[in-house]
């Protein structure tokens, strides 16, 4: 199963969990698994478009797939990443 | 003339009106900013003092490495007994006073004493080899752009300017410093705000202090080539990193999207974490202005490769303020039920021209709505109530003196301030840690003094990552470093070494920032502070926000665990600003 690794700033609504394994084909079911356990995760990682929002960034084994990163294929075994970038006041 | 180093410091008596140069001590030397401000306020200022009387000092001090080709390391720290609080108060600000006041070799300016005279007003001119306190009276009253603007024509082309508007002069609580920025226009934008150090800098009838530091080259390091080396070598690296990507693009203002959907977007006084105006308050419709209207992103110091300082223009394509910031949106915004960037932008310059901090001011503007004194939303209202602290009315004066003041003044029930300071948008009910951070800090709610947005972060973590990052932020506000520049303490220290050209180990630069929290810590202990003051107001245990219901619920045993030193781990020194 993909596995998908949580930041910290993302942690509230996976309750602190910081990796969760899901069943998916794509990016985009994977967070979408994410989201029917945990809901409110998924709009951290998504604009209403569909695409990474400005403060977050999706790596597929180490390779940052960009804005465009939810149709990416994903495999069994791969490790989907979330970067939150840096935000203050 | 000259200590050790060469480095040299200003003492300004108020009283009897002088000012001299004096050498810098040495053992000071590895001390700056925030850092310094503390050693000098607790060595020299008694902690019991009016916070707007004669025997307050108003300490002004750049970072260590300001002056330097370090990049974005000019920030200036402004530092005293804050009138807001009652405790020890720093606040730091961009722009080019920091960078200027250090390539002349001056690494503090000490302001003790006041005039017997409270109509007088005065103004300190600094020079290479020069320093002097002139009469101002013609400047009285002056918002901070008229103020500047008429400088400007008196002045050197190369001069800085850091000033005060008419609510410092009216000695207000929620009054801030203004340091202009590096454009040619010398705007006086960028804001040291927190804590009233503006009134404090107005009790002594300082207006404005002028810093020409003409051609002056770079301060020079001790270890030029490691420095330069390391100059590259961070640049580098910082433009690189994906993380920082926002910042230069955007600014902090588009960060609004993501708080919201962390519960962390305040909306009408606190009472919801989320607001349903957060797409026309976002700031890439600021960002999407820029191509119709003008504006963009610029530095607001010579030397920044941060860049997150946004330029606004109005509708017909003049500049109207600049940095329309996360923090000012969300207070003076979404907290006071506000919808519009461009209502919101109109805020920020009033609150920029009159000298107020906007996360003190927007507080004390929505404990006013909530309290029934205005419609939450009402945008023309709260532009009205921003033009009757300019004018003095007994309402203007109370919402000046911020959100506690109006609170109590209006018997209201639902005051978000810790040790009398309004809390910033990142709230603590989701961000538990970051509560702990405004509890146990000297400075009260202030997110700058050591913000961990990790939620759901454990409890048993929260006391150590809290401490993590008051050292962390600690010893980068006094290095000079802006906090975007998102440096750790292993980088800190390198850029110490070089410049120098001693080593400055893992243990010396994390005691560094310790002590300056202990400093810190011993003024307000000093003033009468005990942990019955590191407590969330009621508000925050009671209003619920979100699904999960968040309140803030974390034991008082937790959070005193933050004034016991953990042991220094590989985390501490890894951890950005």
């Amino acid at each position: 199963m993909p596995e998908v690794q949580i930041p910290p700033r993302y942690r509230g609504p996976t309750n602190g969990q910081s990796q969760i394994a899901v069943d998916g084909h794509t990016v985009r079911e994977c967070i979408e698994a994410v989201e029917a356990r945990h809901p409110g995760f998924l709009e951290l990682v998504f604009d209403t478009q569909g695409n990474v929002r400005l403060f977050a960034r999706v790596f597929l084994n180490g390779d940052d797939l960009g804005r465009e990163a939810a149709d990416a294929p994903v495999d069994s075994g791969d490790r989907i990443e979330i970067l939150a970038a840096v935000a203050g006041g | 003339m000259g200590g050790p180093t060469g480095d040299r410091m200003i003492r300004v008596d108020m009283t009897h009106q002088t000012a001299s140069i004096e050498a810098f001590p040495d053992e000071w030397k590895m001390l700056g900013g925030r850092g310094l401000s503390a050693r000098i306020l607790l060595q020299e200022c008694d902690p019991r003092c009016d916070p707007l009387g004669p025997d307050n000092t108003l300490v002004i001090a750049p970072g260590v490495l300001a002056g330097t080709a370090a990049p974005t390391s000019g920030r200036i720290s402004i530092g005293g007994k804050s009138p807001l609080t009652g405790g020890i108060k720093e606040a730091n600000a961009g722009g080019n006073p920091g960078q200027d006041l250090m390539r002349l070799g001056y690494r503090v300016i000490v302001v003790t004493g006041q005039p017997a005279d409270p109509e007088r007003r005065y103004a300190l001119e600094v020079e290479a080899d020069s320093v002097k306190l002139i009469p101002a009276d013609e400047h009285k009253g002056k918002w901070n752009y008229a103020l500047i603007d008429d400088l400007g024509k008196t002045y050197s082309k190369t001069a800085s300017f850091i000033s005060i508007g008419p609510a410092g002069e009216m000695r207000l609580s929620g009054a801030s410093v203004a340091c202009t920025d590096q454009e040619s226009e010398r705007h006086p934008a960028r804001h040291a705000g927190r804590g009233g150090l503006g009134a404090v800098m107005g009790s002594k009838g300082l207006k404005y202090v002028a810093v020409d530091a003409g051609k002056r080259p770079a301060r020079k390091p001790d270890n030029a080539k490691e420095f330069a080396g390391l100059c590259k070598q961070y640049t580098k690296y910082y433009l690189a990193g994906p993380g920082q990507e926002p910042f230069p693009k955007w600014g902090t203002s588009v960060g609004c999207v993501e708080a919201d959907a962390l519960y962390t977007f305040p909306y009408k006084n606190r009472v919801e974490g989320r607001s349903p105006d957060v797409e026309t308050l976002d700031g890439m419709r600021i960002v999407e202005s820029f191509e119709e209207r003008g504006g963009g992103m610029h530095n607001c110091m010579t030397g920044c490769i941060v860049r997150c300082s946004n330029v606004v223009h109005d509708k017909d394509g003049n500049y109207k303020t600049s940095a329309l910031e996360f923090e000012t949106l969300t207070l003076l915004g979404s907290n006071c039920g506000i919808a519009s960037w461009e209502d919101v932008a109109d805020l920020d310059r009033l609150c920029d021209e009159i000298g107020l901090d906007t996360i003190e001011t927007g507080a004390a503007i929505a404990v006013y709505m909530d309290s029934g004194g205005m419609e939450f939303g009402d945008a023309e209202g709260a532009k009205r109530v921003l033009r009757e602290i300019a004018e003095g009315t007994e309402l203007g004066r109370a919402i000046g003196d911020g959100a506690a003041a109006i609170g109590k003044k209006r018997k209201h029930h639902r005051i978000p301030v810790v040790k009398g300071q309004a809390l910033p948008a990142w709230d603590p009910r989701p961000l538990k840690a970051s509560g702990i951070t405004y509890c146990t800090s000297a400075m009260g709610a202030d997110h700058t003094a050591g913000l961990i947005v990790e939620p759901g972060q454990p409890q048993e973590e929260m006391a150590e990552a809290s401490q993590q990052s008051q050292i962390v932020n600690a010893a980068v506000d006094s290095s000079g470093f802006c906090q975007f520049m998102m440096l750790n303490l292993d980088e800190l220290r390198g850029f110490y070494g070089a410049f120098y050209g001693e080593e400055m180990t893992r243990e010396r630069i994390a005691d560094l920032g310790w002590e300056v929290l202990q400093d810190e810590w011993e003024f307000n202990r000093r003033a009468g502070f005990s942990p019955e003051d590191d407590v969330m107001p009621d508000c925050m245990k009671q209003d619920a926000i979100g699904p999960a219901k968040l309140v803030w619920d974390v034991p008082s045993e937790v959070v005193a665990q933050a004034y016991e030193r953990f042991e220094n781990s590989d985390e501490l020194f890894q951890l950005r600003s």
